[in-house]
């Protein structure tokens, strides 16, 4: 039907929760000729576990993830977007179809190497996110669901930016430890146009950590956020500079969050030397499973 | 009420559920919903809907909203009209209040299918076989009452704009979860503003009704042992 719809040569808008949509189609910004409400098809809400995998319906509410247990950090993610109001009607497709630059599912997903599946006439698809991100979404697509492993170690996400039920985070960050593979991975939103991950701390923490009893050194912490605010410089194409930050602010914004993420997903060996610096007064809010 | 929907997203009294959009002057796309791109549907319960208006100036919308427990028929809103615009501007149902129209400030906020949205970000046309209830609509007893009273024993109510909001945010709130503490309460209120009262007193009268309301479980227990039944049906704790 969507294909019909998408035929018909009129404007086709999928429509989740409406969070975004609505307001965009009140003010103007978005035309619709045609709207495809997915809210009552009860196949896009389930949520599933298989062996090593977990799948989110892309009807999946932030309210329906942010009881998860399956899944805690992404539950916690979950739990720190918007207000209310806005989680109990935003889904998990529209934050993929809207693609903000610091979603916090987006950089919960990033960091979490999830896959996107899509349906189109041409049938089921999967991808990637950072895939499914820069090819986007074919006219006559929509997304089905998301996958990611299971939770394989501790997960924080931490965001930081103005009223949070009012407005998306100005910076967010994932970190996902994976103890059996012994790995971290780490997103970072708001600084490029999408999230992305940190490649070099990655890899510092892989050779860092003492993977036997998840330990690492006083001072790894540190270091972690300064390889993420040098990785965050890089990032391009960076998010143009708005009223709501600085490019600067939000390196350095980037290295605080990932610096104190990183400590929360891991023991640290002894008491650190010195109180590692952030800035006073943010608002980050996070979360350890 | 003749509100019977089942809980959660299920199709509620006025309809299978199955089109969002329109149902009679259809352009032609929606029949039967088959669902898009095959795999993702095709089962029985619900199906995606399009509403098939047309591009044309007034693509004209008909459907059924079931609004504190009454059936309307919306004709004549234009299908990318939000449920805000049609309840007040079509529906001529003022106890929404219109601020921000995006999501930001809760005066619209309504429950549907017992839980709290703000009808400014909700497609009118997807609501068709929810139940919406707004201020209004929460009855003029029980929990809803004893908000509304302690909104203003306690002076919450000063301009009055984001009341009718705020009391539906406070009942839902308390029927979820009875015992909330101070940091519960700013965090569930925090979809909603208000830019006279500091909320201070917002937050007294949700103290009050909370202490009035434990006063009286503690006296019910021995006669009934019943708790109390939420004036909407019950959202469900997910
Ligand atoms: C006041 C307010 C506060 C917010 N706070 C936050 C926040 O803290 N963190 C955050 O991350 N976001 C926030 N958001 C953004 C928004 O709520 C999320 O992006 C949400 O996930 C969007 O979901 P939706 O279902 O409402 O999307 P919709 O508005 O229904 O759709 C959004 C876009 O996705 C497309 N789409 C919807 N479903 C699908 C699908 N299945 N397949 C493909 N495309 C699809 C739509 O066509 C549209 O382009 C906020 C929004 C508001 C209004
Ligand atoms: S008018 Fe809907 S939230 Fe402000
Ligand atoms: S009483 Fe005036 S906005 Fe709340």
């Amino acid at each position: 039907m969507l294909a019909a719809a998408h035929d018909s040569g009129a404007a086709v808008a999928l429509l989740g929760g409406g969070t975004d949509l609505v307001p965009a189609l009140r003010s103007g910004e978005r035309v619709a000729g045609v709207v495809v409400a997915l809210r009552r098809v009860l196949e896009l809400r389930v949520r599933g576990a298989g062996a090593d995998s977990l799948t989110i319906g892309a009807g999946a509410t932030y309210t329906d993830l942010a009881g998860w247990s399956l899944s805690p950090g992404l539950a916690r993610a979950a739990r720190v977007v918007g207000s209310v109001q806005i989680r109990n009607t935003g889904t998990v497709g529209g934050a993929l179809g809207s693609a903000r630059p610091a979603g916090d599912l987006l950089t919960f997903l990033t960091a979490a190497d999830a896959e996107v599946l899509t349906a189109s006439p041409r049938g089921l698809d999967r991808q990637p996110l950072p895939r499914f991100l820069a090819d986007g979404l074919a006219p006559d697509a929509l997304v089905t669901a998301v996958r990611l492993a299971r939770p394989g170690g501790p997960q924080v996400y931490l965001k930081i930016g103005d009223r949070q039920a009012a407005y998306p985070a100005v910076v967010s960050c994932a970190v996902l430890v994976d103890r059996v593979r012994h790995r971290l991975t780490c997103a970072i939103g708001g600084v490029g146009l999408l999230p992305a991950r940190m490649g070099d701390a990655e890899r510092y923490a892989r050779d860092e950590v003492d993977w036997s009893t998840g330990t690492v050194s006083p001072t790894a912490a540190r270091r972690f956020g300064d390889l993420v605010v040098e990785a965050a410089a890089r990032i391009t194409p960076a998010l143009p500079a708005g009223p709501r930050g600085s490019a600067e602010y939000r390196w350095h914004a980037a290295g605080v969050l990932a610096g104190r993420a990183f400590a929360r997903c891991l023991h640290v060996t002894a008491p650190p030397a010195g109180v590692p610096g952030g800035p006073a007064g943010d608002s980050a809010v996070g979360g350890q499973p | 009420m003749t509100a019977v929907a089942p809980d959660g997203f299920a199709a509620g009294p006025t309809g299978t559920g199955e089109t969002a959009g329109t149902d009679g002057e259809a352009t032609g796309t929606d029949g039967g919903a088959t669902g898009a791109g095959g795999g993702a549907n095709g089962g029985d319960g619900g199906e995606a809907g399009v509403g098939g208006g047309e591009t044309g100036a007034d693509g004209n919308e008909s459907y059924r909203l079931n609004v504190d427990g009454f059936l309307r028929t919306v004709n004549g809103a234009r299908l990318g009209d939000s449920l805000l615009t049609v309840l007040r501007d079509t529906l001529g149902v003022t106890a929404v209040k219109d601020a921000c129209e995006q999501g930001r400030c809760g005066a619209c906020s309504v429950l549907l299918d017992g839980r709290l949205a703000a009808s400014c970000t909700v497609l009118a046309a997807d609501a068709d076989g929810t139940r919406v209830v707004t201020v209004a609509g929460l009855g003029g007893a029980g929990l809803a009452r004893a908000v509304r009273a302690m909104f203003l024993a306690e002076g919450a109510v000063q301009c009055g704009f984001c009341t009718p909001g705020f009391v539906v945010a406070v009942t839902d709130l308390l029927t979820r979860h009875p015992d909330a503490d101070e940091e519960e309460i700013r965090e569930a209120l925090a979809g909603n503003i208000c830019r006279c009262t500091g909320y201070g007193r917002i937050l007294a009268a949700v103290r009050a009704v909370q202490a009035e309301r434990s006063l009286l479980r503690s006296g019910d227990a021995h006669s009934s042992g019943q708790t109390q039944r939420p004036p909407d049906g019950g959202p469900d704790g997910g």
